[in-house]
């Protein structure tokens, strides 16, 4: 477990009086006062070298004073450790924006969530509401159906007589929904317009991947500077969580990042399997089919991420190339898991079902012809001198802005850090297979490019290596968890009755995207007290602005598909 | 009297079949190019209306026929019409200094294949290209949108450069042939026995990529970046308006200049040619067919040569598309230029 | 461990005679020359596999229920068995295994004889997510997912289904695919125009 110990912060405590290590098995937090929180962080980013940015966000308790826990969770990638800084707070807290560029996001979803006021941020907006929203929606006394004050008649209009009995009446009353003018005060309180013309690039554009909104300050074709508004896609997964059993809630992770299901599901279901203990209960077979599986969907989210990639700049037949390889992909999913894109197939424990019959030798056969397929569309673009010249010296990301705004995924490899979950801190199957990190030099967009069709190779290896593993395992081999006291701890398939003990954690999973990570905080019981879901698209995003300036507006495509982010997982 | 009357005739024919074929032929273009995307991507394209899609040009005219005309609040509609008209009328005269075939008898009277035979016509040509730009412009300024006005912008700089530098691209064939006349180019090439593309091999490659980015096709349509852009100066145009600019350009534009490339380093309707040797025609049994046969053959391969790059390359940003125009393609044009200064005596021997 | 990714730039041979692009030409028009591999919907449609989580259905009584458990429930709940109508013990279970538990609505009825039997179950799927929990939760095999994808109407009535409806959709289901065993598709002619280039062939499965 990559969690610091006590000893690393021994002299810390001479400097520090407030400062106190609580050391779980699951956790390590460093507890201290408000007033000396700049100042504990700035030393573990200079001196002890936790100088990569994971997340920040708060907790919120209702009858304590005072009433908020804030944390913050960082990372030392030279040897491996992570650490969580907590504080209380009333109500205001100092912002980290000059320590980690990712932390001004962070603070800006935390006061349009929570209300709390960070002292020398900025432009403290909201992030994904709009200005004048009036609440603040994570708090506990902000009930789950929201506050229906909006009159909405025109939800339930009758068309030949139809009878609105029963389940599908819609209410008149309506939660607060956006007018024009409420997006405009908001357009112009996130950018102070500086040069010629202001361009609107979204939110409903072929060429932004998703509902995204960027404001481009233009001077003729040269951009001055750039905003991003989020929020188009939020549907409150986090306060949803707190409602929802532990098993229900792996319906909600595949929706977030819709590309790569699979890999989210298998997220939670080993942060879960972690806070309870349980990992070693997880029988190999299920361990294998989860590594394939996931796999299987990296390859498929990349060839997505191609696809579009060279749309946007203009090859347009490699997209459909993509999309026939990812038929097939999705072809030997559905066989196996029963649906296409939201898929639910792990569980906490195991997974639903064993593999079918004939699932193996299609797998065989898929992963035969695909690296040709490859090799074809390498021919088409790797080494044409319009990709060339579209891609290198674009978008360049160097080593220490990977630490300042908390870069993740292929995005940090391209820049010459090897940081992959999957070998820092392996989970399921993942310490019993063999495969390497590809990593760039330059950091711009071609290396990331090239990154990501070499992490495509690499997952046919382990592919390879879980069919023949899983080819020689019995068929009655257990692809589920037996529990060894079912009156202490009930680990049943469907997951009801599925109790976690008072703890919390925070366990992260390698997504083509990014590292996506969940920070659980359970109070006992069924249902999480609160969950925080890092994403790795939104830290990757938080980027763009730095890379925009002084950049032609055609560069703005290309450096967005390289950053390849999903609305779903930003927004959440 | 009787000769005037027979002149005006044939005048009337020839401007009928020309524009007919054009315009004709253009609508059936876009099946082509569906049909030809389609099979490079391995999907069959269009295959339900008439038998594998014969019929589907009809189809798309009728729908955007009768689609509704949308006009920007404060736009300027003279201009927003003038635009079309002035991109449209350009690219069809261009059809009026090409020569189809060799002269031919009929009825007594001597007739020539080609609308003008003007001793101008490849200025003409040229002229009629650099009318385009206004037609961009004026669409660009008139749809009173951001977008809009970015894209035209874009489309006109890139024209502007490459119309120098086809100019300066072409003066090797006509050195070599000493005359301005189309007509008389492809009949200097059958006398000396002689492609020019043999001898001209910059000019002709340096001829293709001002052709593609004329027209706007890839890998120079930052025009119609569909990511960035979302169809550029055209966004603000609906309906049948909006089906006539990429007919024009993709399609009439690239049969007219590609035609004119065939007459300058192809031979026109010459056969087959072995340099300085003579011609194989594989087709003499069509008679006095096979010249126009061969003139067709080749358009429409230098046209399906056009769809497979469209298809296949990405494209290039803007800064680069006039960096490559200025510093790289005109150079060149300058070296080609005295090399065709040099070995020009050896072929008018 | 790690690998080093890297291109190196073009040299002068390739720019000069555009080697480049004439590689990535070769490839494109020999994908032009091979065959197509689209399904032309919706003249051809493709079969959905036996896993495939589509619309729901009730299986019917038929002597082919899960023994044990069936008649433990039957007893538990004091439920009365009618061949050829629905299984459904009323055990609540799937509205409690459910991320969306509104979208049931069961109901169990008392007859005279004593017994209780199922008198209202309606599933809405506008607000289903399709996950299957509650086909993992049912005891009895009851409820489960069957291959029907097609499903827009015009009016909200008709995405509720109510018993009727779940048990003409078991007893189709139990005639037309029960039997098939559980191999990862069925090898129809659309599917094999997608995959003939992977040289795929899957082994027959005895059937039960």
């Amino acid at each position: 477990m990559p969690w610091a110990k006590e000893e690393d912060f021994i002299e810390l405590k001479k400097r520090f009086s407030s400062l106190e290590i609580e050391v779980k098995p699951t956790i390590t937090n460093l507890h201290i006062s408000k007033s000396e929180l700049i100042e504990l962080l700035k030393a573990l980013k200079e001196e002890k070298g936790y100088k990569l940015f994971i997340d920040h966000s708060v907790v919120d308790f209702p009858d304590k004073s005072p009433r908020f826990q804030a944390f913050y969770i960082l990372y030392n990638v030279d040897e491996r450790k992570r650490i969580v800084v907590k504080t209380w707070t009333d109500g205001t807290l100092p912002s980290i924006e000059k320590l980690w560029f990712a932390g001004k996001w962070a603070e800006r979803e935390c006061y349009d969530m929570f209300g709390i006021i960070y002292e020398g941020h900025e432009n403290l907006v909201r992030a994904f509401m709009w200005e004048t929203y009036q609440y603040h929606p994570l708090r506990k006394d902000f009930p789950l159906e929201g506050y229906a004050n909006d009159y909405l008649p025109s939800l339930n209009e009758v068309l030949w007589g139809d009878n609105l009995q029963g389940l599908m009446n819609y209410d008149k009353m309506h939660t607060p929904v956006p007018t024009l003018e409420d997006l405009e005060i908001t357009e112009k309180k996130r950018l102070k317009k500086k040069a010629q013309l202001v361009l609107n690039w979204g939110p409903l554009h072929p060429g932004t991947h998703g509902t995204m909104w960027f404001l481009f300050d233009l001077e003729g074709e040269r951009v001055v500077q750039c905003d991003v508004i989020l929020g188009q896609l939020h549907r409150g997964v986090e306060k949803l969580a707190e409602n929802e059993m532990y098993n229900q809630f792996l319906v909600y992770t595949d929706r977030m990042d819709y590309i790569s299901a699979l890999c989210s599901n298998q997220a939670w279901v080993v942060a879960v399997e972690r806070l309870l203990g349980i990992e070693d209960l997880v029988p190999e077979k299920a361990k294998y089919i989860r590594t394939m599986m996931s796999e299987l969907q990296r390859i498929n989210s990349h060839l997505l991420w191609l696809g579009t990639y060279a749309l946007d700049i203009g090859a347009l037949t490699i997209f459909l190339y993509a999309f026939k390889e990812r038929e097939k992909l999705m072809d030997i999913i559905e066989g196996i898991t029963g649906a296409r894109l939201t898929i639910s197939y792990p569980r906490v424990g195991g997974v639903r079902m064993d593999l079918p019959e004939g699932a193996l030798e299609v797998i065989k056969a898929f992963v035969k012809r695909f690296p040709k397929e490859l090799k074809d569309w390498e021919t088409i673009l790797s080494r044409n001198r319009v990709w060339l010249r579209r891609n290198t010296g674009v978008g360049v990301v160097n080593r220490e802005d990977v630490y300042f705004y908390g870069l993740t995924g292929a995005v940090a490899r391209g820049s010459g850090i090897p940081y992959d979950i999957r070998k820092f801190e392996p989970y399921d199957a993942y310490p019993w297979v063999e495969f390497d990190i590809p990593v760039g030099e330059n950091g711009d967009v071609y290396d990331r490019y090239l990154v990501r069709l070499e992490e495509m190779r690499q997952s046919l290896r382990i592919i390879e290596q879980c069919v023949s593993k899983l080819e020689n395992m019995p068929k009655s081999a257990p692809f589920f968890a037996e529990s060894p006291d079912p009156k202490k701890l009930k680990i049943p398939l469907d997951g009801i009755g599925l109790k976690v003990p008072e703890g919390e954690i925070y366990s992260s999973g390698e997504n083509p995207r990014g590292e996506l990570g969940f920070y659980i905080y359970s109070t006992g019981g069924v249902k999480p007290y609160r969950v925080k879901i890092r994403p790795g698209s939104m830290y990757n995003l938080c980027v763009y602005p730095k890379l925009m300036k002084d950049r032609v507006i055609a560069d703005a495509v290309a450096v967005l598909a390289s950053l390849d982010p999903v609305v779903g997982e930003i927004d959440r | 009297m009787e000769g005037l009357l027979a002149q005006l005739i044939i005048i009337g024919a020839k401007i009928l079949v020309i524009l007919a074929v054009v315009l004709g032929l253009g609508a059936y273009l876009t099946l082509v190019e569906r049909k030809v995307a389609a099979h490079i991507q391995r999907r069959p394209g269009p295959m339900v209306v008439g038998w594998h899609g014969l019929l589907q040009p009809l189809a798309d005219g009728l729908k955007l026929i009768t689609k509704e005309d949308i006009f920007p609040r404060s736009g300027n509609r003279f201009l927003y019409n003038l635009a079309l008209v002035l991109a449209l009328v350009p690219a069809v005269l261009v059809f009026a200094v090409v020569p189809f075939g060799p002269e031919f008898e009929v009825f007594g009277l001597k007739v020539k294949p080609i609308l003008t035979d003007v001793n101008v016509g490849l200025l003409l040509v040229f002229a009629l290209g650099s009318m385009a730009v206004y037609a961009i412009a004026l669409a660009g300024w008139a749809s009173n949108s951001k977008y809009a006005l970015i894209g035209s912008m874009r489309k006109a700089g890139i024209i502007v450069s490459y119309e120098v530098v086809i100019t300066f691209a072409v003066m090797g064939p006509i050195i070599l042939a000493g005359t301005l006349s189309t007509y008389e180019i492809v009949q200097n090439q059958i006398e000396q026995k002689l492609w020019y593309l043999w001898v001209q091999p910059i000019a002709f490659v340096i001829y293709l990529f001002a052709l593609l980015a004329e027209t706007g096709r890839v890998p120079f349509d930052i025009q119609e970046a569909e990511a960035e852009l979302v169809t550029g100066f055209t966004v603000e145009y609906g309906g049948i308006k909006f089906g006539l600019f990429p007919l024009v350009e993709w399609y009439v534009e690239v049969l007219s200049l590609s035609a004119i490339g065939v007459v300058l380093f192809l031979g026109g309707w010459s056969p087959i040619n072995i340099p300085f040797v003579g011609f194989v025609d594989p087709l003499f049994f069509l008679g006095p067919l096979s010249p126009f046969v061969w003139f067709v053959l080749k358009v429409g391969l230098l046209f399906l040569f056009v769809l497979w790059l469209h298809w296949t390359l990405p494209r290039y940003r803007i800064d680069q598309i006039t960096e490559t125009a200025w510093k790289v393609m005109l150079p060149l044009t300058f070296v080609n230029l005295v090399l065709t200064a040099i070995i020009a005596p050896i072929v008018w021997r | 461990m790690i690998k080093k990714v890297f291109e190196r730039p073009l040299s002068w041979l390739e720019r000069i005679f555009f080697i480049d692009f004439i590689k990535g030409l070769s490839v494109t028009i020999r994908h032009a020359f091979s065959k197509t591999i689209t399904t032309h919907y919706p003249y051809e449609k493709l079969t959905p596999p036996k896993r495939f989580r589509g619309f729901f259905g009730h299986k019917v009584v038929d002597g082919r229920e899960p023994q044990p458990a069936f008649d433990e429930w039957v007893e538990r709940f004091k439920i009365d068995v009618q061949p050829g109508k629905s299984r459904c013990v009323v055990c609540m279970l799937c509205k409690r295994a459910c991320p969306v538990p509104q979208l049931f609505e069961i109901e169990g009825e008392k007859l005279p004889n004593g017994r209780r039997r199922v008198s209202v179950f309606n599933m809405n799927m506008m607000l289903c997510t399709f996950c299957g929990f509650c086909v993992d939760a049912c005891p009895v095999d009851c409820l489960f997912q069957s291959d029907i994808h097609e499903t827009a109407s015009y009016t909200r009535k008709d995405s509720v289904l109510d018993l009727n409806t779940l048990e003409r959709i078991g007893r189709d289901w139990q005639k037309r695919r029960e039997q098939e065993p559980d191999r990862i598709w069925i090898d129809d002619q659309q599917r094999m125009r997608l995959w003939y280039e992977n040289d795929l062939t899957l082994p027959e499965v005895k059937r039960k």
